[in-house]
Parts: structure tokens; C-alpha cells; sequence
């Protein structure tokens, strides 16, 4: 189920805004699954599987605002009047596939059915609301899936009380189930006498608090639901927990547990004292994203998905604030650390002194017993060798327990990491933030387990409707390639230049230099332009006279351009590499120019809209009907007939899902333009293209960043060289070890006794 | 004396043109196929290659657009 969510043909993808107002006539339904047949090019089986004429509509499916299939796709009209309802329940049981306009895709798969069980839903509940919505009975085979899936879910909860584990459950059966399990059975904590029988402690726990699909249930339900239920546990060691959790994970015995932090009950661990201040207050689908991790009055383990620029800060602090416990913050990189410290301070009646940073550069530690820690994944993850005082401070991380761990952008970190992160550090409760859970590695399941399940994921049209983000113009410009420069790009001995041939291609460069002046003179906007590849971004920077930021640009640099940017009237365009794509804050920027781009990430494409989706100008202009429709540019050029093209709509498919179109603008410049632009001439063009093929081969590639993993983000300060290199140990001081020791040949390559060394050293290389 | 050659009239965009070139430069000799380069954007090719190179523009075509994976 969950590995067909992606078979819609790309055409009907891209243009899917206008598809959907079609099926706004609900007659048309039965034709559009006609059409979708013909296009997919699965086997017959399949065919017969999307057949659902012999569905039956239920008499009033007028008002109802769902198709459920019998394959796990559900479509969802968003004009219905209950769409809201129905769109809050959907977002908690089912993955959203894909949300233009009109019409929403998703489909259930094992996964959402687990996040569902784990923000409270039960299974009978699942089925009776979707059964409410749907236009037609729910196929059987719905039912048996949500059956099949939900059956073991969320049956055991581990919950940490007072800092003892205690597997809880409702079922006691369930509970004498894992018992019998050997590894199970050793882990439980000895100092209760085992009874034979229920030895069950029995407590109590609140109903759910949930405003969600309460308004579905009937009343008989909803009481139900308010009422106190009895619960059944029994204590772990906490030594064992990793090893009872792994037995119970779907390749073992099946019950996944869900993690619940009791954070009011906790009396070991010092309170924090900190509190929202009354200017932060939280927007409506904030408040819906916090409700979903707090539901029952205990703090849920999960991930938060919210597009850039909606106040991911503000949920983080939100929730740190609402544990009240010491909290660790991780960012990817030492600017975010700064910016999160920040967002503490602005939203949180927190104390400087118990907030502190934790990078290469600032190594601060807060007194007091409970406070808050902003770092980033590498320095907790990094494996080598520390200095003294930051070996302290991990070893002050690792003995304390924190009540949350705040992981921000959590797509970008590799799973390996995770793990160390995690072990590394003992925490109550994880929340991840992120805007794009989308990976091209594909490796985004691991976090499901890793961290916990999708709690909230934000629809980003009704974000725009709302005003609370830009409603950005996203537009593909194509740039037909020179003849020149397609005949070189043709050439087999050119086969490495060829995105230096396309990037440079003059053409391209025109549109550039148009859409800059455009921008800057008619309207006053401020632009970024993105250009991946070094080559590129000097020469277009340097023949336009424009600020640049890469990899190389040191940060004082980068603070005095970023701050002219801002400020003055005179710099409104900045060039920047890959190293702007995450993170660096440019809230006034609105237009984005992306003239290369990392091959086919959908993220990259995702992150760098995120860069101009935080909403500019007066409420009031923003909302539907406003003075302005688009208050946000985001040009892609693509030059026209080569790889490009491919690359170019693979990245677009993200925010094709979102719902976002692509207007493809062909004649840019107009062909008026004359000289007014640059390489107009066919000399000047014939001279770029020599300089272009002059080029060495590694000057004209992508600029590698360190630890460049899945297009992993900067740091403050970057060098080119290693480690050892960088600090000079490399060459003078492997010389001199090799000089003093030639006689013994090949020795030098093996590792040195370490009880050998001479005293000083030692102490060096524990 | 007036010399007549039978062919095909190819007329496209600038970039297919230099396709097209390059296509018949990377052919042996005795099987280049085009007559005359008429301007950027028209050619002159023998008649028999017609098919093969809408083919290989198709192929060209196919490999630079992204269709979504069907599965």
C-alpha cells in the first residue's frame, strides 16, 4: 500500500490545479478514473483494482465530502462545507499524496495508521468517522486494512513516570502477551513480587482532551471518550528499555509502543522556569500541532511538519515551554543555533543565564539545575576528538536527563546520526520540526521509529489563504540554448562541462539580467539569486555587479553583505551558493532566481521557496481578495533542451504535491531587449563560451561543501582542507615522524602503541 | 547542366539544427547525410534518414523530461 502513492502520470501532476476544477462536477468523477487508467501503465490486475463503478453511492453523498477506494486512496473535496473536519481527520490517520486547489489525494498506509492510533484514535473510531465522510460504503477491504494495521498499534505505551519505565496498557491480555516473552520478562523490575496472575498495577489516566474529530462522534461516543479509562502497567529496568523496546517492534512481536512523557507527575528532574510571553500567541494550526503532542495532558513523541517561514520556532518553544523541563535544542548549523537561542529569548520569559549555546565557537554552560541547550547535531554526533572543555559539557549532556529534545530540521540529518544522537542523550520526550519530510535516499520511514510518528502536517494552500505565509508566483522560464553553445554541449569530449555549457548559456544570463532590473526598478523588490554552480555564480555576479556569499566567503563578509542587503536601498540583489539553501534567515527577500540547482532534489527545491515564504506586507493584502495576489516571486531557469529539463521538473514535484503550480514563461527577455542586456553580441557570446570550455574541469563542477551529505547545510566557518591539515598537522609534523623513523620502514603507517607514548602525549590521545 | 538531388526539406529550431549536426558529424563518412546546411534553422538531408533521426530526436526529447515513477 504504502509504495503506490506515486502513480498518477506526471502531466495530470503538473497541471493538476485544472484537472481538479473539472472534477468540481462530481459526474466527471467516473471519467477521470477512466483517463487515469489509460495513462498508467500498470498491469491489468491494477487496472481492475481502480475500477470502482461497482462502488455504492450512499443517497445523500452530496454532502459528504470524501471518496474513500478500496486501494487506500482517499480523495477529499475541498469546497465541501466540512472540509475543515474532514481535512483535520484525514491529516491524522492518512499521507497526504498531493494537494492542489480543489481536490486532495492521500492514502492510508500502515505508517499513518500508526501515527493515528498514537495521537489517540482507536481503531472503531478510524473506521465509523470515515464511514461518515464517505460518498460511497467504505470498501471491505478498507476496513480489514485499517483492521490489519491498527490491530497491535498503540496497545502498549512505555511511559516515564517519576524516571521509572512503565509499560502501560489498557488490555491486560496484551500485557500477559509480552510477558511471556523471555527478553520481556527479565526486563520487568523485580521489586514488586510477581503474583502469577493480573500482578497489574491498575491507575488511571484522563480521557482524551482532543477537540479534533470530537465533532464527528455522536455524543454516546464522545462521552465515552471523556471518561476515565483504566489502565494496567508494570514497571521496566531501566537498564533493559532499548532491548524491550526492540522486542516489540513489528519484526518481533508487534506491538510497537508508543513513548508518553508525564511530564507533571515528574518531581525528580528540576523544573524550568519559563512561560510564553503574552505577545507569542500561537497561530490556529500552531495550537492544532500542539494539541496533537499534548492530547492527553502527557507530552507525545512525533514529528511536526510545517512549511518555512510559519513559526516552527514558536512550536518549539511553545512546547519546551509548556514541559517546563531542562530541554535540549538541535540545529544543523551554528548560525541556527544563534537564531533559535534567539527565538527562546523573543518568546519565552526564559533567564539568559539558563539558556546557552553550544557550538565551536561559543561554549557556554548554564549554572542552575534545569535550563535550556542550543546545539547542533554534529557537535553531539562528532566522533573524534574534543577539547577538554567541550568534552565536559558532553559529559554534563549525557548524565542529565532532558525532558525534551528539540530536533530541527530533522530531514536533513542521516539516520546513523540519529542514533548516536539519541543514545547519546537521555530525553523524555522528541519533537522534530521540519518543513520537507522528503528525502531522496527515501530514508524518511526510519524517522518513524527513530523520533515517532507524524503528528501534524500543515496544508501550505490553506496557509496562504490564511495570510500566514507568502503566496508566492512560481514560474519556469525557458531559455533556448544558443547554437553555439548547444553544439558544444552536443560534443562527447564536453560530456563533464555540460552544466557549465547550460548554466553560462547566454540566453539564460539575458533573463537573468532582465528579471533583476524588472524587479528591481518596477516594483522594489528584494532578490536572491541561487546559483549552484561556483563558476556560474562568479561570472554572472561579476559581470552584473552584484554581492556574492559561497562556501568560501568568510563570515565576517557574509554578516556585512547580508546586513547591506537588509538595509541599505542600494543592494537588492545577493548572489549565493548552495550554502544559502537552509537556514540563513533573509526574511526580506521576495524574489528568488534559481539559475542551477543540485541535480533532482525536490528538497532543495522546497527549502529555497522556504526562503521567501515568510508572509511580507499588511495582513489585510494578503488574505484572498486582497490588493495583492502574489506578493512572492520564485523564477527557475531552465535552458531548453537539455538535462536540465529533467532535473527541473523532478524538483518541482514537492510543491507540485503542495499544491503549487509552475506558469512556464517561454519569451523572456523580449526580444526588444536589444544590447540593453548583456552578451548581446555574438562575439561576446563566442568569448564567454571559450572562457566556458577554458575552464578546468573541477572549476566548472558543483561546489562541494563538507560533510555534504544529502545536501546537508553549512557551518559558520568552512575551510577547504581537513582537519589535520588545517591545523598544520599534515605535513611538517608527519615529515618529522617519518624522517626519525625511516629505518623501520613501513612501520609508520601502523597505528602507535598508546602505552608507548611518551608521557606528554598521552594524556592527548586517550 | 543542372545537377538534381532528391531529399528531405528539415526545418526546425536552432538547437535541433545543431542536434542534427552533430548527429551527422559523428557519422563515418560514407554515411553523412546531410546535402547542404541551408541557414540555422533549415537543412537539406538525404530522404532515407527522415525516420531515423525523428527517432533519435525523440530519444534526445525523452531522456531530458522527468515522468513521475509510476511505481
Amino acid at each position: 500500500m504504502g509504495n503506490d502513492e506515486r502513480k498518477r502520470p506526471t502531466k495530470k501532476m503538473k497541471y493538476g490545479g485544472k484537472d481538479d476544477q473539472k472534477m468540481k462536477n462530481i459526474q466527471n468523477v467516473e471519467d477521470y478514473y477512466d483517463d487515469a487508467d489509460e495513462d498508467s501503465r500498470d498491469g491489468e490486475g491494477e487496472e481492475k483494482r481502480r475500477d470502482f463503478t461497482d462502488l455504492e453511492l450512499k443517497p445523500d453523498h452530496g454532502n459528504r465530502p470524501l471518496w474513500a477506494c478500496a486501494d487506500g486512496k482517499i480523495f477529499l473535496e475541498t469546497f465541501s462545507p466540512l472540509y475543515k473536519q474532514a481535512y483535520d481527520f484525514l491529516i491524522a490517520i492518512a499521507e497526504p499524496v498531493c494537494r492542489p486547489e480543489s481536490m486532495h489525494e492521500y492514502n492510508l498506509t500502515p505508517h499513518s495508521l500508526y501515527a493515528a492510533v498514537s495521537v489517540g484514535l482507536e481503531t472503531e473510531t478510524i473506521i465509523s468517522v470515515l464511514n461518515k465522510l464517505s460518498k460511497t460504503k467504505l470498501p471491505g477491504e478498507i476496513i480489514d486494512f485499517i483492521h490489519a494495521s491498527t490491530a497491535n498499534y498503540g496497545k502498549v505505551k512505555l511511559v516515564l513516570k517519576k524516571n521509572r519505565y512503565f509499560i502501560e496498557s489498557p488490555f491486560p491480555e496484551v500485557l500477559k502477551r509480552l510477558l511471556s516473552d523471555d527478553v520481556i520478562n527479565r526486563a520487568r523490575f523485580t521489586s514488586e513480587p510477581y503474583y502469577g496472575g493480573d500482578g497489574f498495577t491498575i491507575g488511571k489516566t484522563s480521557g482524551e482532551l482532543e477537540a479534533g474529530p470530537g465533532e464527528l462522534l455522536n455524543e454516546a461516543e464522545l462521552a465515552a471518550a471523556a471518561e476515565e479509562k483504566e489502565t494496567h502497567s508494570f514497571e521496566i529496568d531501566p537498564a533493559l528499555v532499548e532491548n524491550v523496546k526492540q522486542r516489540c517492534l513489528p519484526n518481533a512481536l508487534n506491538y510497537p509502543m508508543l513513548e508518553e512523557y508525564d511530564f507533571r507527575n515528574d518531581n525528580v528532574n528540576p523544573d524550568l522556569d519559563m512561560e510564553l510571553k503574552p505577545h507569542a500567541q500561537p497561530r490556529p494550526y500552531q495550537e492544532k500541532s500542539l494539541s496533537k503532542m499534548f492530547g492527553n495532558g502527557r507530552a507525545r513523541s512525533g514529528i511536526i511538519v510545517l512549511p518555512c517561514g510559519a513559526g516552527k520556532s514558536l512550536v518549539g518553544v511553545s512546547a519546551a515551554a509548556r514541559i517546563k523541563k531542562s530541554c535540549l535544542c538541535l540545529a544543523t548549523n551554528a548560525v541556527s543555533v544563534d537564531q533559535w537561542a534567539y527565538q527562546f529569548k523573543l518568546w519565552s520569559t526564559i533567564k539568559d543565564d539558563q539558556i546557552c549555546r553550544f557550538t565551536s565557537d561559543s561554549k557556554e554552560r548554564f549554572r542552575g539545575n534545569a535550563g535550556v541547550v542550543v546545539t547542533t547535531y554534529n557537535m553531539i554526533a562528532f566522533g573524534g576528538k574534543r577539547s577538554e572543555e567541550a568534552e565536559k559539557i558532553i559529559e554534563e549532556m549525557r548524565n542529565r536527563e532532558w525532558g525534551l529534545l528539540l530536533m530541527d530540521e530533522v530531514h536533513v540529518v542521516p539516520a546513523h546520526m540519529f542514533r548516536k544522537v539519541i543514545s547519546i542523550t537521555k530525553s523524555h520526550c522528541k519533537l522534530g520540526l521540519t518543513a520537507t519530510l522528503v528525502r531522496e535516499d527515501e530514508k524518511i520511514t526510519d524517522l518513524n521509529f527513530l523520533i515517532g510518528p507524524k503528528l501534524y502536517e500543515a496544508n501550505w494552500l490553506d496557509l496562504v489563504k490564511g495570510g500566514f505565509i507568502a503566496n508566492v508566483q512560481c514560474a519556469e522560464v525557458w531559455c533556448p540554448m544558443t547554437k553555439e553553445f548547444f553544439a558544444e554541449y552536443l560534443k562527447k569530449e564536453n560530456s563533464k562541462k555540460k552544466q557549465a555549457l547550460y548554466v553560462m548559456n547566454p540566453n539564460k544570463f539575458r533573463a537573468c539580467e532582465f528579471l533583476i532590473r524588472f524587479h528591481e526598478q518596477q516594483r522594489g523588490d528584494k532578490i536572491i539569486v541561487f546559483a549552484d554552480n561556483l563558476f556560474a555564480l562568479t561570472e554572472y555576479a561579476m559581470k552584473l555587479r552584484k554581492p556574492m556569499i559561497y562556501g568560501a566567503t568568510s563570515h565576517i563578509e557574509r554578516t556585512k553583505i547580508l546586513e547591506a542587503f537588509k538595509t541599505s536601498k542600494t543592494v537588492n540583489t545577493v548572489f549565493l551558493s548552495k550554502v544559502g539553501d537552509n537556514s540563513i534567515d533573509i526574511p526580506e527577500a521576495n524574489v528568488i532566481i534559481q539559475i542551477s540547482s543540485h541535480a533532482g532534489s525536490r528538497r532543495q527545491e522546497a527549502q529555497r521557496l522556504g526562503r521567501i515564504l515568510r508572509a511580507k506586507g499588511k495582513l489585510e493584502d494578503r488574505m484572498a481578495g486582497g490588493k495583492e495576489e502574489y506578493n512572492a516571486f520564485f523564477y527557475s531557469l531552465v535552458s531548453t533542451d537539455t538535462q536540465e529539463m529533467y532535473y527541473s521538473t523532478k524538483r518541482q514535484q514537492f510543491l507540485i504535491d503542495q499544491g503549487y503550480s509552475f506558469k512556464v514563461i517561454t519569451s523572456l527577455p523580449p526580444p526588444d531587449a536589444g544590447s540593453s542586456l548583456g552578451y548581446h553580441s555574438q562575439e561576446e557570446q563566442l568569448s564567454l563560451l571559450g572562457k566556458v570550455l577554458n575552464a578546468g574541469d573541477d572549476m566548472v563542477g558543483l561546489e562541494q561543501l563538507e560533510e555534504d551529505t544529502d545536501g546537508k547545510a553549512l557551518k559558520t566557518r568552512r575551510s577547504m582542507g581537513s582537519m589535520s591539515a588545517m591545523s598544520g598537522a599534515n605535513g611538517r609534523v608527519y615529515m618529522e615522524y617519518n624522517s626519525g623513523r625511516q629505518k623501520s620502514g613501513n612501520q609508520s603507517k601502523k597505528p602507535k602503541d598508546p602505552t608507548k607514548r611518551h608521557n606528554i602525549f598521552k594524556k592527548r590521545y586517550v | 547542366m543542372v545537377n538534381a538531388i532528391k531529399g528531405v526539406f528539415v526545418s526546425c529550431d536552432i538547437p535541433m539544427t545543431q542536434f542534427i549536426v552533430n548527429m551527422n558529424n559523428s557519422m563515418p563518412p560514407s554515411q553523412k547525410f546531410i546535402i547542404h546546411v541551408l541557414d540555422s534553422t533549415h537543412l537539406f538531408v538525404q530522404p532515407h534518414v527522415e525516420q531515423m533521426i525523428r527517432s533519435a530526436i525523440s530519444d534526445f526529447r525523452d531522456q531530458n523530461s522527468y515522468e513521475k515513477p509510476t511505481s
